[in-house]
């Protein structure tokens, strides 16, 4: 089950109105919320339940031990280690045990050795890089006593086992949820209002934008380059930017809407990152929370160290982004990625640095970087950039990315994809495009406030708004929907 | 602590990197955030850090590096002059 399937209109139901029943009431609620969020890790995978039940269970002994005042320094910090060992272990044996033996097979094999270790199939347990991230920062948080310790076992287990984070994050640090669910919640209807606007934004991006692009322009050209035009290749990698912009920022929506329906705020995960202009707004824009743990938990305590790592913000840009790949997947192609943003990141400190200079000589350099020309430019690098790089994210073979990067420019492939093909295709692409745009509007002056009078407006008004959208959605939308990419992560 | 003096070390730290003169316009009070307000960007948060402990002559401690101790100038001023920063 999935928080866009058909199932999920058969199990929300039930947990709000269970949920529900307990109004205010706490231990109700986390138990309800608890129960379901393993039936829903269930039904995913039964045999891999025990993973989040185990994890959970030693993260809050961790943290017991940790916070407890008077624990002897050195018994702490071996505590948090051990929190680290387990939850990156568990990482790298579910996520990359395949790709390190099977990248040192290659390796082997490259320098003429026989050597061939056995490569292991594991299946990946359900949302483990998100609620790792999760856990590992509380262990961190309660060590350095920036988060207080989490004294109620349901309370921890409900917070990592909340069902709608689970598929695709967002990545929820526990300050950000724990305090909410300390305490009985009690239902408003403007509660319910925005868990639901959240929810039917992030299944159109997830449902109708993303689900459509995938087949129907992105995975035909992207599966045989050879067969389409220079002009198609461009076309697949602007098609997969929407693709997994409407996947993700999709599905953070939803989670987010969902989370309303209980009660519960989780965090903003996308911030319109398609209206960045540099690659460092592009990282405060999209996987906001990825983003904020990396530099939190690793480019600050790396860069502000006492050791060989400090002030070298230049390295730790290149190591957190390619570790920041690494986390998305076990591929060459997710590191080369995560490189490529990293030296995206140095570049615009580099230049940075160098306008800073020009800045100095001449205040006419300040206002010259505040021209609509300086922005333009500066908006179409940064978005090309990340387009650009998305090949290596989708095509993960070294081989086949080159392959696909010379297409872009010679190909002598004539093939249309399906969502070209005909009329009523060629309609649907124009919908999305029309509504990705409509949405990105919604940050300008006018069409702040042409949304801001359509959330003033009486509510039957929007009723009727919001049920045209619906009519369309079950109309055109197959509920037999993909998964998420991000689900993959 | 010379707050006043570390006051303006700050201000012009802003202004040579990132402000070019407009920073005590910008810091309209000690008490907004510079994040919210676009005085600082996070990643800058780091470049900051290192700059007040070179300059400051101040080891901060490493739990309370965090980009919310350090959103607006007198949460600065007050983790400064609780790990004892000095001029010069």
């Amino acid at each position: 089950m999935s928080i866009h399937q058909v199932e999920l209109w058969f199990f929300l139901p039930v947990m709000l109105v269970l949920y529900w029943l307990g109004a205010g009431r706490r231990l109700w609620q986390n138990g309800v919320l608890l129960v379901g969020g393993w039936l829903f890790y269930w039904t995913w995978n039964p045999t891999l339940l025990w993973v989040i039940v185990a994890a959970t269970v030693l993260d809050y002994a961790i943290g017991r031990f940790i916070g407890t005042e008077g624990r002897p320094e050195s018994h702490r910090k071996a505590a948090l280690a051990l929190s680290v060992i387990y939850n990156l272990g568990q990482l790298c044996w579910f996520k990359y045990i395949g790709w390190f033996t099977g990248s040192f097979n290659d390796l082997m094999t490259a320098l003429g050795f026989e050597v061939s270790a056995p490569i292991l199939k594991i299946a990946l347990p359900l949302g483990i890089s998100y609620f790792t991230f999760g856990k590992l920062a509380y262990a961190i948080e309660v060590y350095y006593r920036r988060s207080p310790v989490c004294e109620s076992l349901l309370n921890f287990a409900t917070w990592v086992a909340f069902f709608p984070q689970l598929v695709a994050g967002p990545i929820v640090r526990p300050r950000q949820m724990i305090p909410q669910i300390e305490v009985g919640r009690r239902p408003t209807a403007k509660m319910f209002a925005g868990g639901a606007q959240a929810f039917l934004l992030g299944f159109i991006l997830k449902a109708y934008v993303a689900d459509w692009l995938g087949p129907n322009i992105v995975d035909p050209i992207m599966s045989a380059p050879t067969d389409y035009s220079a002009a198609m290749h461009w076309l697949a990698v602007v098609g997969y930017g929407l693709q997994i912009f409407g996947d993700f920022a999709g599905y953070s929506l939803m989670a987010i809407g969902l989370g309303r329906l209980f009660g519960v705020e989780l965090p903003e995960n996308f911030n319109f990152p398609f209206l960045s202009k540099s690659m460092m707004e592009f990282w405060r824009r999209w996987h906001i929370t990825l983003n904020t743990w990396l530099f939190d938990y690793l480019y600050g305590p790396l860069t502000l160290s006492r050791g060989w790592w400090r002030g070298r913000l230049d390295l730790g840009f290149l190591v957190v982004f390619a570790l920041c790949g690494l986390w998305h997947g076990a591929a060459w192609g997710f590191m080369l990625w995560g490189v490529l943003h990293g030296v995206a990141l140095v570049v615009e400190r580099r230049w940075g640095e160098y306008y800073k200079t020009l800045c100095r000589k001449d205040r006419v350099w300040v206002k010259r970087r505040k021209t609509r020309v300086y922005a333009f430019v500066a908006w179409a690098l940064a978005q090309s950039w990340f387009i650009v790089t998305l090949i290596p994210f989708r095509i993960h073979d070294v081989g086949n990315i080159a392959g696909y990067v010379q297409g872009m420019f010679v190909s002598a492939g004539s093939a249309v994809p399906p969502g070209l093909e005909s009329l009523r295709e060629l309609q649907h692409f124009a919908v999305i495009l029309l509504f990705l745009v409509v949405y990105h509007l919604t940050q300008t002056r006018l069409g702040g406030w042409a949304w801001g009078r359509f959330q003033a407006a009486p509510a039957p008004i929007r009723g009727v708004a919001y049920g045209l959208v619906l009519v369309y959605l079950f109309i055109y939308v197959p509920l037999s929907a993909g998964t998420f990419v991000y689900a993959n992560f | 602590m010379d707050r006043a003096g570390i006051r303006q070390l700050i201000i012009d730290w802003l202004d040579d990197n990132h402000h070019f003169g407009d920073a005590e316009d910008l810091i309209t009070s000690d008490d907004i955030s510079w994040i919210e307000h676009g005085i600082l960007k996070s990643l800058a948060f780091v470049e900051l850090i290192l700059f007040l402990e070179d300059n400051c002559h101040v080891a901060l401690p490493r739990a309370e590096l965090t980009r919310e101790n350090f959103d607006g100038m007198n949460k600065i001023l007050r983790k400064l002059e609780e790990s004892g920063a000095r001029l010069g």
